[in-house]
């Protein structure tokens, strides 16, 4: 298939959504932009044609439906996810499970010719018994406490049945581990911003960053001409926790893990905002994934692990001076 | 005027108490100048922020001035294993004085799979087997380690920076892939956790997962027998229950441990001999005779007949436990 006349992106106000929304608009200035989201983003590009669609609704695979045909979409990119979890689990099941399966009703009823799916690596699950290099043919054993990750690797389960029910379709599946870069922030981002880090005594997993560039060129490259399959998209290399706090100046506050857990578990059954639910495993067992077949795809990435994290942490350190 | 007077009496008061006030001030000035100078004449001048400076640093580095700013993709970190180098040395030279016999005949330019006999519940003989190849032969091989001591608190920081991998079937075909040897037991838990009285019986080798890994990566496989380590920690018995509440196995019972507390846990200072086999070349075969289950396990049962008659012999031929 050549390059997408008319491009959808679900979920406009995440991070994935927005930022390839700019780099669509550039790479390709003549495509059609559909943006689908709960609300109209602030300072959206006025050439966007936005909908404001609620995927969670009952009827709202056929008013997709109804939107995508009449804009002609011929890809569409599902980033419609919560990139941290909320209070109403409910909800957030609605809107990442059921509004997926929406979403590829949708697809299917109007016909779109390529699906690229916004996944994460976080979706392999912290285990003790995982080898030290994740491939994309492993299971998604998912965490039992972590309601987003579980949500999503049901989602994965829903779009590898569709993907085998509509082969003419161009399904794309990324996992990206955990971003790193001057722009991207979620938990773990303000996870890894404090001075004083609480770490699991006795435990320094080695741990795996993409740098957020090299994260939105391979959505760019699955978007707008086509690889279809199952990639993991991570930097090369691999780094342990503590050494990353220490090259970052910051102070590791080693605590006993059956301690941390429990206190832990406090601000994440509000979701303040503080490391969600089932986090402090991630940080405990191995759950690195072997990127070899999105190198090969996407081409080398531009940042290592190091790399990523070092420019994350430059630009914290910078906008302590704004 | 009566405020007048009262301020003028005021003023009398006020210039006897600052005259007074100055006088203390000048004592206490002069009292403090000698202190200090005491203090200085024997720390120097005291720079506040550069203690502070120096706390905060010893803080955040506790225990971390001996690592490397990047490990390999395994977790090796050159900079831990060069000092965890030291403590081998001495634990091989004179804690276990270990005899080498053999090491002639190992592959020196291409990736081996050693396959060894499985004793103890710390990895030391996986430890002993890495460090003497990388005497040896320069290169140091990885050694595969149990499920549960890799998620054991401090082990695993500390194996995964000296080369212990997670034993499982990708973890091996990568390394070898890569270029690395690789130290196999494949016994498994089954041989680190059998009890003194089973001492030196090689237990069953898996489902032949060793070899069929050897096969495909079409690496030779060298047998290794290791004999002394089974008693540097002799398992008398093993307690299930009690170490089911603490997250083990199982709990052994040794003539050290628990009795002397975490002192338990050091090794006896029994004598070891190392010995490699001939290498097995399984690059003749072509990976599909990894599919052949016949033929993997005829090899796995040759394999481990020729570690069995390697550690008879050396038991044999040792003259006693601790001597020699």
């Amino acid at each position: 298939m050549r390059t997408p006349r008319s491009i959808a992106i679900t979920g406009l106000r995440s991070f994935v959504g927005k930022r390839l929304l700019r780099r669509v608009r550039e790479a390709e200035p003549d495509a059609q932009l559909v943006g689908l989201d709960l609300q109209r983003p602030y300072g959206l590009d006025p050439a966007v044609r936005f909908h404001a669609v609620d995927l969670a609704e009952p009827t709202a695979d056929g008013r997709l439906a109804e939107l995508l045909r009449k804009e002609g979409v011929e890809a569409l990119l599902h980033a419609a996810f919560r990139s941290q979890p909320r209070a109403d689990l409910e909800a957030d099941h609605e809107l990442e499970t059921i509004g997926s399966l929406h979403v590829l009703h949708a697809c299917a009823a109007a016909g779109v010719r390529r699906l690229v799916l916004a996944s994460s690596t976080m979706l392999y699950g912290p285990r003790p018994d995982n080898p030290n290099f994740l491939s994309e043919d492993h299971p998604l054993r998912g965490h039992p406490d972590a309601h987003n990750v579980r949500n999503r690797v049901e989602v994965e389960e829903l779009v590898a049945t569709w993907s085998r029910r509509h082969p003419d379709v161009e399904v794309t599946v990324l996992r990206p581990c955990w971003i790193m870069g001057p722009s991207y922030e979620d938990a773990i981002t303000r996870y890894f911003a404090r001075p004083l880090v609480p770490t699991l005594l006795g435990y320094d997993p080695l741990l795996q960053f993409v740098h957020e560039e090299d994260c939105l060129r391979a959505f760019e490259i699955a978007l707008l001409e086509g690889r279809p399959g199952v990639y993991n998209v991570v930097g090369r290399g691999v780094l342990p926790l503590t050494t990353l706090l220490r090259t970052a100046g910051k102070r590791p506050l080693p605590i006993p893990a059956p301690l941390l857990y429990r206190l832990g578990a406090y601000p994440a059954e509000v979701q303040s905002g503080d490391p969600p639910a089932g986090f402090y495993d991630y940080l405990r067992y191995l759950w690195v994934a072997d990127g070899e077949r999105g190198f090969a795809a996407f081409g080398e990435p531009e940042y290592t692990t190091l790399e990523a994290w070092m420019s994350f942490v430059s630009s914290r350190r910078m906008r302590r001076y704004r | 005027m009566a405020a007048g007077d009262a301020g003028n009496g005021d003023e009398g008061e006020r210039d006897a108490l600052a005259s007074a006030l100055q006088g203390l001030r000048r004592e206490l000035r002069g009292r403090l100048e000698a202190a200090e100078s005491a203090v200085t004449d024997r720390f120097g001048e005291p720079d506040l922020f550069e203690i502070f400076e120096r706390l905060r640093r010893a803080a955040g580095t506790f225990g971390m001035e001996e690592r490397s700013a990047e490990v390999d993709e395994f977790g090796l970190d050159p900079i831990s294993t060069a000092r965890a180098r030291r403590l081998l040395e001495w634990l091989c030279s004179s804690w276990w004085r270990v005899d080498v016999a053999g090491i002639e005949d190992v592959p020196r330019d291409e990736p081996v799979l050693f396959v060894a006999n499985h004793s103890g519940l710390l990895p030391y003989d996986g430890l002993m087997i890495a460090h003497v190849v990388e005497r040896e032969t320069g290169r140091r091989p990885r050694f595969l380690v149990a499920d549960w001591l890799v998620t054991l608190p401090f082990a695993q920081p500390w194996l995964a920076r000296v080369g212990g991998v997670r034993a499982c079937r990708e973890n091996a075909h990568r390394l070898l892939a890569r270029g690395h040897s690789v130290i196999a037991f494949p016994e498994g838990s089954k041989g680190a956790a059998k009890v003194f009285a089973d001492r030196y019986r090689l237990q069953r080798f898996g489902r032949g997962g060793v070899i069929r890994v050897a096969i495909e990566a079409g690496v030779p496989i060298v047998p290794v027998s290791v004999v002394g380590a089974e008693e540097a920690h002799p398992i008398l018995f093993k307690l299930h229950t009690a170490a089911r509440s603490v997250g083990l196995p199982f709990l052994p019972v040794t003539p050290t441990f628990p009795w002397l507390g975490p002192l338990g846990l050091l090794p006896l200072p029994s004598k070891w001999r190392l010995r490699f086999g001939a290498p097995v070349a399984t690059d003749a075969l072509g990976a599909d005779a990894a599919a052949d289950e016949v033929l993997v396990s005829r090899m796995t049962e040759e394999l481990r007949g020729t570690i069995q008659s390697m550690l008879d012999a050396d038991r044999r031929s040792r003259e006693g436990v601790f001597s020699g």
